[in-house]
């Protein structure tokens, strides 16, 4: 891009406020290029010419541009089985202690959050009825939920690419997928009816309160996109979030210990997870 | 097969509609909610801060702590400063984790926590320092570190120079040096942080 269309550092630091107020994410100098490349393709996408009349677009959500804004900065690189260790951790340690712990006859219910354009939630449908036996016995309710309306239409049609899939064996892909052709396959319709999609801003107790309590939660690589504050609101979002005695699964380099106190840490034999104590701390 | 799809559950439990009366009664759950509607409102500090001190329930402390610096505004600021004075380390320990979130307030009550007439708070505040960009936490340690007379606080504020010292706080750590020259482990710090301050100055810049 030319020099004269570079964002200033007081424009970047407007939008990264911008950015920042409504989900958490902190975008600063050091990921200029990054902003920048999106930040020209919504001002192609929408007709502006100049930054400032983007922003007074953006500003005003004119055409809803807040949420396209926010879909063209997040991650949604991701692929099944995906740290598969807490899949094995969940159907060998933490359900069976959802199930002698909690009270009454409700379903289980698990939350994958952020879920991309779907893979973590299928692959959860997927590793139970592969490896959890009593699957045949319980009504499980599998919640996926991310900010970007786009990934969650994706994650409904439910249709992946090779890249998408290379962890699992043909014999699962055969027994999961239909082949739309040899670049494409799509998610048997059974697995896409198990498993609900919503939108959801992690930082917003208003839009995480409503999905209720879960057993277990996924929440896997995105508190790293946050800042200490950001991160504060969302762990207390997901507290508010679990059953308890439920568990929170986090991303491979990010630790529940260093965000809030809230939490105990459990280690299993196949993944350290994080839990919401059973009691009061009184 | 047994996976099955659901319809939205209902609400989990609601927001009190009154937090500011249920902040201090009512269950555990109910007192967590309160704190949490009253984030960000500023009329609302006082009593966040007055529950913070009788509040007995961890997660609910953390909630207020939580609140207190959504609302980052100067009441809610003092308000969590004040603990840092408490006799509860839990209370100390949850009110650091607070300000670390909270810069622009940080930067604020730094100088006057450096200079608190308490050396349990100054070393609280050293730490603290550690949190601030370079530029503006740098220079308060130096000025601190060149006349403080309480060696623990001192071996605090050396342990952050180590970090983000410049060539301005090599002076101060001469000071310190010569103040507390019976000290073996201020001693030593000194020449850490002096060795790597200079090793810091000598890399090549890019």
């Amino acid at each position: 891009m030319a020099d004269a269309d570079a964002i200033s550092e007081e424009e970047l630091r407007r939008l990264g406020d911008f950015l920042y107020r409504r989900t958490g994410m902190v975008f600063t100098e050091s990921k200029r290029y990054y902003v920048q490349r999106r930040v020209n393709d919504r001002m192609a996408a929408t007709g502006a010419t100049s930054f400032a009349s983007y922003f007074a677009r953006l500003r005003s959500d004119f055409g809803g541009e807040v949420e396209q804004f926010i879909n063209a900065f997040t991650v949604n690189e991701t692929y099944f089985y995906r740290e598969d260790h807490q899949l094995r951790s969940l159907t060998s340690d933490m359900l069976a202690e959802r199930l002698e712990t909690r009270a009454g006859p409700h379903p289980i219910r698990i939350w994958s959050v952020p879920c991309s354009t779907g893979e973590e939630p299928y692959s959860i449908a997927m590793w139970l009825l592969e490896n959890w036996p009593p699957v045949d016995v319980h009504d499980i309710e599998i919640v996926g939920s991310d900010i970007d309306t786009r990934a969650i239409e994706a994650a409904e049609v439910g249709v992946f690419s090779k890249r998408q899939l290379m962890r699992l064996s043909p014999q699962l892909i055969a027994k999961y997928f239909v082949a739309l052709d040899a670049e494409r396959w799509r998610i048997l319709d059974d697995i896409r009816g198990s498993v609900r999609f919503t939108p959801v801003n992690l930082i917003d107790p208003a839009e995480t309160r409503p999905h209720g309590r879960f057993d277990v939660i996924f929440c896997r690589n995105v508190l790293i996109y946050f800042d200490d504050a950001a991160r504060r609101i969302a762990a207390e979002n997901l507290y508010e979030n679990l059953a308890p005695g439920g568990f929170i699964c986090l991303g491979h380099t990010e630790s529940m210990s260093r965000i809030s106190p809230l939490f105990e840490v459990r280690r299993f034999a196949d993944a350290i997870v994080y839990q919401r104590p059973a009691q009061a701390y009184g | 097969m047994p996976l099955i799809r659901r319809g939205p559950p209902e609400d989990s439990k609601a927001v009190p509609t009154e937090p500011l009366a249920r902040l201090r009664a009512g269950d555990a759950e109910e007192r967590w909610a309160a704190a949490r509607a009253l984030a960000g409102h500023e009329e609302a500090v006082d009593a966040l801060a007055q529950a913070l001190h009788a509040e007995g329930d961890r997660g609910v402390r953390e909630a207020i702590f939580t609140s207190l610096a959504q609302t980052a505004g100067p009441a809610s600021a003092r308000a969590i400063v004040r603990c840092l004075r408490s006799d509860d380390a839990a209370l100390r320990t949850a009110a650091l984790d607070t300000l670390r979130v909270m810069p622009a307030a940080l930067a604020t009550y730094l100088p006057g926590l450096l200079a608190d007439a308490d050396a349990d708070v100054r070393v609280l505040a050293c730490d603290l320092a550690r949190h601030l960009p370079a530029e503006i936490s740098t220079p308060m340690l130096n000025a601190r570190l060149g006349h403080e007379p309480e060696p623990n606080v001192c071996a605090a504020a050396v342990d952050v120079l180590a970090e983000q010292g410049d060539s301005e706080s090599l002076a101060a750590l001469d000071a310190c040096g010569a103040r507390f020259a019976g000290s073996a482990f201020l001693s030593f710090a000194i020449r850490v942080a002096r060795q790597r301050i200079g090793a810091k100055a000598s890399e090549p810049r890019g």
